[in-house]
């Protein structure tokens, strides 16, 4: 067998046309050119030759794909057009080179050095409080508005905030906790510099429900941006520093940032037999908490809609356990809203690079939240987290995006696991 | 994009704005299939009006310069139909995705054309209402092109195919101008000008607005899996379950090889997997002791007439699974090669068992993998041949294997097609079918809608059999002031303007 890399899963399609309404590209332009299926055309004609991997009018239409993969899941033939796109996008890469705005992001978002002088500049602007004055539509206004997003609630790690009904479980009821089982942390880029507040929840709340979870030096980021912008050999790089960095125990790999849990699963696929094992380590956080349940906490009082992440719904195929976690917290109402299943719009650095879309693509999901009235999107991802948070606020609506963890970790505080 | 196309382009830009033309060539690429991928024809330009007023003024544009066009919905047709030449403007609908009115005391909604059937159901819901002709694609296919195809689906057995739910048109003819037919209130006197139109394949306009009916959600249903340890059976059972009075919503079939690509998929259903052939059927009505009944009698006839086993879906969860795994059935035949074509033929039910049979020796005698999933009331074949194009003469064998079960199905007393229409891909059956008279009146008919051919052209009556075809081609001078047209198009509407 030749090797054709990711485009041989894009074999089975037979163009039937089942996955135009699952995409949101589509559904914003009504271009075929911006459909999985036209995609699809489009990849088999570089792979074999016929279109040229930088002609601009053919790049546009794959630059545009969210990369959500919300076409997978519908195809009742199993095209794995997440594999044909990596490929595809390696091969535009390897023609045109990375654009510089996306180079200049991935740098400052994951470059090793670099990217801690900028996190801490931009947790400093955050802790002025100006982003959340200057939230809005634009491309900077919207920019600030995700910034805003990553605050912590106000009340700091651990402790009471959100609608809480007081009073709640007292430790002495408690049932005594469950044994102890090693996981290990995966802190990931933006994660880790903008999102350190839901690592703790993490933590937290994992403890309550009996696993250790213990630090991991020396681990990267995930790669997956540099998949994303065609950079297949940083990427491979990437996973194997991790997969020394988290050597070859069995203990699970803990990870609460969806598009960082997708990537991490793919390892076996980029490096072949030899990241099999890591590969099926690696679990999202509520996979992990609904396995034990997870033990409930104390009331809060809020209306959440649940808006799964695009990388743990269609490519990691998790819908249940984030909503177990959520239904662990007793009076919370969980709203769904139709849409939920579809992307936000803001696919890693497609919502810096590809602005126009990504609104149009968010557009729809805000105007059903708008009608939905939660006080809280929960969602498990930091880039959603920060795409949702900014749209709420730009367009004017009462909520606040957070992460399942977060409210679980309320309300243990509230229920006295903590103190 | 031929040159010539430039200054057409710049006024199609500012009709419908230059977001909306493509013209690259990846960007065409992407328009030259439809659900039936063995054909390929990439078109000259790809626009993508946004408003019926956009529509409108587009064909009058193309009309004044006397260019081919083809109106294309969401490209799921099974026969070639929404494709378009290098010298042809692809318009495609599917911005026009508005559903105008839901009126639910007269049962009935006006819709743009690119409404994807599915929505139409969902919006109408609430109602307790529905928009009842539900082709496989419905998740994708628009009520446009359902209407261009005259669409079937399993529940149309019971309660009609397309033409049966469509009360009004709205349609922009070649030449741009724009006409009423038929009336919600149903067709006010003389022919069915509406009936007419279903089914033309894009060649008789473009639908601009389409006021439907809808009818109520069935109050009571349910739902039999019977299935069959030879595919004779299965056939033979069609009949008996018809002879037996009851008119069930539907009935279809699936045969092993289809049965397995479904379990294989997302969508798998429960099918056994060692059947020969399973029979899908549901009976409906508005009272549960009735349909309940009926369901007795026909398992019965089931039973009687070879089934294995017959299974009652236990609930609406259970009933919509057995369903979608028959709707994706045909997207899910990607499992089994690379490459697919699917056949449409319609066949007098009591000679299904035959049929079948025959097609099973053709398959062998080829050897081609053959599936059938199909809508076996109305004895509507669907032989799915898979196969991997890549293989040097493998294609050659699909054609004469399809062509043979194509005589096979005339032989029974049957016709070319059933709903996925002739397009391209039936051109070459319909002489077998029809003689050059016939040929000759049905594009006579064509003529008094469009008399230049420019809609879809080369589609549907394949020209050269009808009976006056020689004649007309000596006799067709080319459109006189086309090709300077195309260099200007602004001065062609103007001349046009002033030639009224
Ligand atoms: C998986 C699958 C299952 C299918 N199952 C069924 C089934 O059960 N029953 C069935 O009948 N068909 C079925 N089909 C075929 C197809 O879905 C139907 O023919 C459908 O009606 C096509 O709609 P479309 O919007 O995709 O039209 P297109 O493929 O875009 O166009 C089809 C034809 O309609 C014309 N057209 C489109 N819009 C307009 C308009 N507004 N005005 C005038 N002409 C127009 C085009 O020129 C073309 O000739 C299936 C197809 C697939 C891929
Ligand atoms: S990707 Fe799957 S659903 Fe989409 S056209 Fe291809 S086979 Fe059909
Ligand atoms: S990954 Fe998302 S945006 Fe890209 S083609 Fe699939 S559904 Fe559309």
């Amino acid at each position: 067998m030749t090797d054709r890399g990711g485009f041989a899963a894009l074999d089975p399609c037979v163009h039937c046309g089942f996955c135009l309404q699952a995409c949101p590209t589509f559904l914003a332009t009504g271009d075929e050119a911006d459909s999985p299926r036209g995609r699809i055309e489009l990849m088999r004609a570089i792979e074999a030759g016929e279109l040229a991997p930088d002609d601009p009018a053919l790049a546009l239409h794959l630059d545009r794909c969210l990369g959500c993969r919300g076409c997978e899941p519908v195809c009742p033939s199993g095209v794995g057009y997440g594999r044909g796109l990596a490929a595809a996008r390696a091969l535009i890469t390897s023609r045109r080179g990375v654009p510089p705005l996306a180079r200049a992001a991935l740098a400052a978002l994951t470059g090793a050095g670099v990217s801690r002088v900028v996190y801490a500049l931009t947790r400093a602007l955050r802790a002025t409080g100006i982003p959340r004055w200057l939230a809005g539509w634009g491309r900077v206004r919207f920019a600030m508005g995700m910034l805003a997003a990553t605050r912590p609630a106000k009340g700091g790690g651990g402790r009471r905030r959100l609608g809480e009904v007081g009073g709640g479980a007292s430790r002495s009821n408690l049932p005594p906790p469950p044994p102890t089982s090693p996981v290990l942390l995966f802190r990931g880029c933006v994660m880790e510099g903008l999102f350190s507040h839901v690592h703790d929840a993490t933590i937290r709340t994992l403890e309550v429900n009996g696993y250790a979870v213990r630090e991991v030096p020396d681990q990267v980021c995930c790669g997956a941006l540099h998949e994303h912008a065609g950079l297949e050999s940083d990427a491979r790089r990437l996973a194997r520093l991790n997969v020394a960095a988290f050597g070859d125990g069995d203990e699970p790999i803990v990870v609460n940032s969806a598009g960082c849990g997708a990537m991490l699963k793919e390892y076996g696929h980029l490096l072949h037999p030899d990241a099999g094992g890591f590969a099926s380590r690696v679990k999202d956080v509520t996979e992990l908490l609904a396995a034990r349940g997870p033990r409930p906490g104390a009331p809060v009082d809020a209306t959440v809609a649940y808006d799964p992440p695009c990388h743990l719904l269609h490519a990691q195929r998790i819908a249940e356990p984030p909503e177990t976690v959520l239904r662990a917290i007793p009076v919370l109402r969980l709203v769904k809203t139709p849409d939920a299943a579809q992307c936000c719009g803001s696919a890693g650095l497609f919502t810096l690079i590809e602005p126009a879309m990504s609104r149009a693509v968010l557009a729809p999901k805000l105007e059903t939240l708008a009608e939905a009235r939660p006080q809280v999107v929960a969602t498990g991802n930091p880039g959603c987290l920060m795409q949702l948070g900014a749209g709420l606020a730009a367009a004017g609506i009462p909520a606040v995006a957070r992460h399942p963890v977060e409210l679980l970790d309320e309300s243990y505080a509230a229920a006295g696991y903590y103190a | 994009m031929a040159r010539d196309l430039a200054p057409l382009v710049d006024t199609l830009a500012e009709i419908v704005g230059p977001r909306h033309v493509r013209t690259a060539l990846p960007e065409r690429v992407t328009y030259a299939k439809d659900g039936l991928p063995t054909h390929r024809r990439v078109p000259g330009v790809v626009v993508l009006p946004g408003s019926r007023d956009e529509v409108i003024a587009v064909v009058r544009l193309l009309g004044a310069l006397g260019m081919p066009f083809v109106p294309r919905g969401a490209g799921t047709g099974l026969s070639g139909g929404a494709l378009a030449d290098g010298d042809a403007v692809l318009i495609v609908l599917t911005r026009l995705n508005r559903i105008l009115k839901i009126d639910a005391r007269n049962r009935l909604a006006v819709v743009e054309p690119g409404v994807v059937n599915v929505r139409l159901s969902v919006a109408a819901a609430p109602h307790g209402l529905q928009y009842t002709p539900d082709p496989s694609s419905q998740t994708a296919c628009t009520i446009g092109g359902n209407v261009a195809e005259n669409a079937g689906g399993p529940h149309c057995l019971k309660y009609g195919v397309t033409a049966t739910h469509v009360l009004a048109l709205e349609v922009a003819l070649a030449d741009g101008r724009v006409v009423e037919l038929g009336s919600p209130g149903g067709e006010p006197w003389g022919p069915d000008l509406v009936g007419l139109f279903v089914g033309s394949e894009g060649n008789f306009g473009v639908a601009t607005r389409i006021t439907v009916r809808l009818l109520p959600v069935a109050r009571a249903v349910r739902t039999l899996l019977a299935d069959f340890t030879s595919l004779r059976t299965a056939g033979e059972a069609v009949s008996a379950v018809i002879a037996s009075g009851i008119v069930p919503a539907a009935l279809e079939m699936m045969d092993q090889s289809c049965i397995q690509a479904v379990e294989d998929s997302v969508y798998a259903a429960g099918y056994p997997r060692d059947a020969a052939a399973v029979l899908l059927a549901e009976l409906d009505g508005a009272h549960e002791a009735a349909v309940a009944a009926d369901a007795e009698t026909i398992q019965a006839v089931l039973r009687a007439h070879g089934a294995r086993s017959v299974l009652v879906a236990a609930d609406a969860q259970q009933r919509e699974k057995l369903w979608l795994g028959r709707k994706k059935a045909f997207g899910a035949m990607g499992r089994l090669s690379r490459d697919l074509v699917v056949q449409d033929a319609v066949v007098p039910r009591s000679t299904l068992p035959d049929v079948l049979e025959t097609i099973a020796r053709i398959a062998a005698e080829y050897g081609l993998t053959v599936s059938n999933v199909f809508h076996a009331g109305d004895g509507n074949l669907h032989p799915n041949i898979s196969f991997d194009g890549r293989t040097p003469g493998l294609r050659e064998r699909v054609e004469a294997a399809s062509a043979e079960i194509m005589a096979t199905c005339i032989a029974a007393g049957g016709t070319i097609t059933g709903e996925h229409g002739i397009g391209l891909d039936k051109l070459r059956y319909m002489p077998l079918l029809f003689d050059g008279d016939s040929l000759a009146a049905m594009r006579a008919v064509r003529h008094v809608w469009d008399p230049e051919e420019r809609v879809n052209p080369g589609k549907v009556v394949p020209v050269h059999a009808c009976r006056e075809w020689s004649g007309l081609r000596m006799g067709r001078a080319p459109n006189p002031g086309a090709q300077s047209a195309i260099r200007n198009p602004q001065s062609a509407i103007d001349r046009k303007a002033t030639a009224r």
